[in-house]
């Protein structure tokens, strides 16, 4: 009884973290809701523990923990994989920003006192 | 339809930089420079002296004085907001080449590993029409290297040679010339992480149906600065660069980000 208390108390922890992120613009609300499901998915989980045993024991495993092990790691590597291709565009586009902003500033030409070409280059 | 108003405004594209009036030579020297203070201002004054054209260095966020010493050795100067790598760099000069309609690039280390009196050599291939990209290979003028990075480099070459259908016996030399075809490809992309500015781009090349060549050049030892990478990021970066090679028959063409040059 108390894990499920334990695990209640997280899942709301995280809605009210997400929910001041937002308040305070920190946090895009695409990902706000990604992890509001998730803390939803902890309460429903919760509720639902019977069927998740059900459901362990359909799929041959004796824990219903060990699923949600399972289930939770995958989620998170899901997770980062589409965090990495986020990242992969932002990069892009930062990139694509600073050569254009190189190229807005322009070419800085020499100033008129530079050394001429003819200098004798000693290697 | 909403259009954006750099696009269609030659005026505009004058005022915000796009096009520079100045110009002298038709070939443009491009030099990547990160923090080379100590080297640049020779790289400079050799390949003005020696070519008798203009030199840009691109300066790809150094924390150095490397800007005040290139404008101080007579060279044109552009500048990174930050470090974006060699690729970008040469990408930032192509993309200025083609803005002021200059029809061959020579690219320069800025360390002094190449020698600009070899330039030359690199360049008659491209101006008289024969090669759109000319590689200095580094090997047939017995330079040498460990034993591993010989037999990397082997691998390298064996792969992408058969790939482009020429033999590229020094795949990684960033002692390069560039005709009026290569400037115009790579204006609009260029890979930009390090190994595939000089690899990957063999292969976008071909895949254009550029004319690759390769002439041996001769080199120095780095003048100056650190060698760019330590054994384990070097490993990473290598298998990085056979994934991209790997993939690349298979892989969607680059798209072009940012706003494009005129014409």
């Amino acid at each position: 009884m108390s894990l499920e208390v334990f695990v209640l108390v997280i899942a709301f922890a995280n809605i009210a973290v997400v929910l001041e992120f937002v308040r305070r613009r920190k946090l895009a609300e695409s990902f706000a809701l990604l992890w509001s499901c998730v803390a939803v998915g902890g309460i429903l989980l919760v509720l639902l523990r019977p069927l998740i045993d059900r459901f362990s024991h359909f799929v041959g495993v004796e824990e219903g923990t060990s699923v949600l092990f399972a289930l939770g790691i995958l989620f998170l590597i899901v997770v980062s994989m589409y965090l990495s291709v986020h990242i992969t565009a932002l990069e892009d586009k930062v990139e694509a920003l600073a050569e254009d902003l190189a190229m807005v500033k322009g070419v800085r030409n020499p100033p008129s006192d530079a050394a001429p070409p003819s200098e004798d280059v000693h290697q | 339809m909403w259009s954006h108003p750099r696009r269609n405004n030659p005026a505009a594209l004058v005022f915000a930089g796009y096009m520079e009036p100045l110009r002298r030579s038709d070939v443009l020297v491009l030099v990547p420079a990160l923090n080379e203070e100590a080297t640049v201002a020779a790289v400079v004054a050799g390949a003005r002296a020696r070519l008798d054209c203009d030199v840009l260095v691109i300066n790809d966020g150094s924390s150095d004085r490397t800007t005040d010493v290139a404008l101080a050795a007579g060279a044109m100067v552009i500048e990174h907001p930050f470090n974006l790598g060699v690729g970008a760099a040469i990408r930032t000069g192509l993309r200025v080449a083609a803005s002021q309609r200059r029809p061959y690039v020579l690219q320069l280390d800025a360390d002094g590993q190449h020698e600009p009196a070899e330039a030359q050599r690199l360049l008659d291939r491209v101006q008289s029409g024969d090669a759109d990209l000319v590689v200095g290979s580094r090997f047939q003028a017995g330079y040498r290297v460990s034993k591993v990075r010989g037999a990397m480099m082997s691998a390298l070459s064996r792969v992408i040679s058969k790939r482009v259908g020429v033999e590229v016996d020094d795949t990684t030399s960033g002692f390069r010339a560039f005709g009026p075809k290569a400037i115009a490809l790579f204006a609009r992309y260029y890979p930009t992480v390090y190994l595939s500015d000089t690899v990957e781009a063999l292969l976008l090349a071909s895949d254009a149906d550029l004319r690759v060549e390769v002439v041996p050049v001769q080199m120095h030892e780095r003048q100056g600065g650190e060698p760019s990478s330590r054994r384990l990021r070097s490993a990473l970066q290598l298998t990085r660069l056979w994934l991209v090679i790997l993939m690349h028959p298979v892989r969607r063409p680059p798209i072009q980000r940012g706003v494009p040059d005129v014409a």
